[in-house]
């Protein structure tokens, strides 16, 4: 069974660099991120706990969203008339989300980027219990970072694992606990 | 020398979209490359050869010159001041 070890949020429009200077402030690298990105970093760090920093492969980092990295992809666009940014342009696939949790907390399992056509727990809920089928995954940094705008977003993530003492993670917690 | 160390820093955060940081928090000697410093990496590189032609009229031809140029801050800042054509 996959239970529910933390939850976590970020209200819509926050001011992320505040955020980050409070829970982090020590990797610089976050002011490259583009929105999407910082808000996965911000919602990992709020689900961090004693296992992350050491490698570990048996933690995974699956991150859904229906707009996937759009907002960096405008911003992109906009410089592909003069010079195109090549800061920006790593930036617009959105799986890169997975890649700067796992480099920062060095979670080797699985990455894997889901863009959907909504938010559906039953749907959210299955896949993330696909990744659990290998023998390997005992826990995983589930989220839904959606990134409207640079200031419009829907961002919240779960750290699931097997076993574990918390309320059961299937659709209808979810649903409960985002809708809290 | 301060003034222009200001300056590129500004033009870093501008160039490289580090939305949020501020001038306070790049330190002058700093390595610009790598998690202790400034956190950029090699695709950087490229907007920082083109934020050096842009603004100061240097054009950077050999790579390996601007891992020495792009150490910090200030090593930028002291290439530029004896370098730039505008």
């Amino acid at each position: 069974m996959l239970t529910i070890k933390r939850f976590a949020a970020i209200p819509n429009g926050a001011d992320l660099t505040g955020l980050y200077r409070n829970m982090a402030g020590d990797y610089p690298k976050f002011f490259k991120m583009d929105t999407a990105c910082k808000l996965g970093f911000l919602l990992a760090e709020q689900l961090a706990d004693e296992a992350r920093f050491v490698p570990r492969e048996d933690r995974a980092v699956l991150m859904f969203s229906t707009h996937g990295c759009l907002c960096n992809d405008r911003h992109y666009e906009e410089t592909v008339q003069d010079f195109p940014s090549p800061s920006l342009f790593v930036y617009t696939l959105p799986n890169i989300i997975t890649g700067e949790i796992a480099i920062r907390n060095k979670y080797e399992g699985e990455t894997s980027a889901y863009v959907l056509d909504r938010f559906d727990p039953e749907r959210f809920c299955s896949l993330i219990e696909q990744a659990f089928q290998d023998v390997v995954t005992r826990s995983a940094v589930c989220g839904w970072v959606e990134c409207r705008a640079d200031d419009d977003f829907t961002a919240f993530a779960f750290l699931v694992e097997r076993g574990g003492n918390g309320k059961e993670f299937n659709a209808e917690t979810i649903y409960g606990t985002v809708n809290q | 020398m301060e003034q222009l160390i200001n300056e590129i820093k500004l033009k870093l955060i501008d160039t490289l979209n580090l939305d949020g940081m501020t001038p306070e928090d790049i330190g002058n000697d700093a390595p610009l490359f790598g998690d202790e410093g400034l956190g950029l990496d090699s695709i950087d590189v490229l907007e920082l050869i083109v934020l050096l032609e842009r603004n100061y009229g240097i054009r950077l031809a050999n790579p390996q010159e601007g891992k020495k140029v792009f150490q910090s801050v200030a090593v930028m800042a002291d290439y530029v001041a004896a370098n730039r054509t505008k």
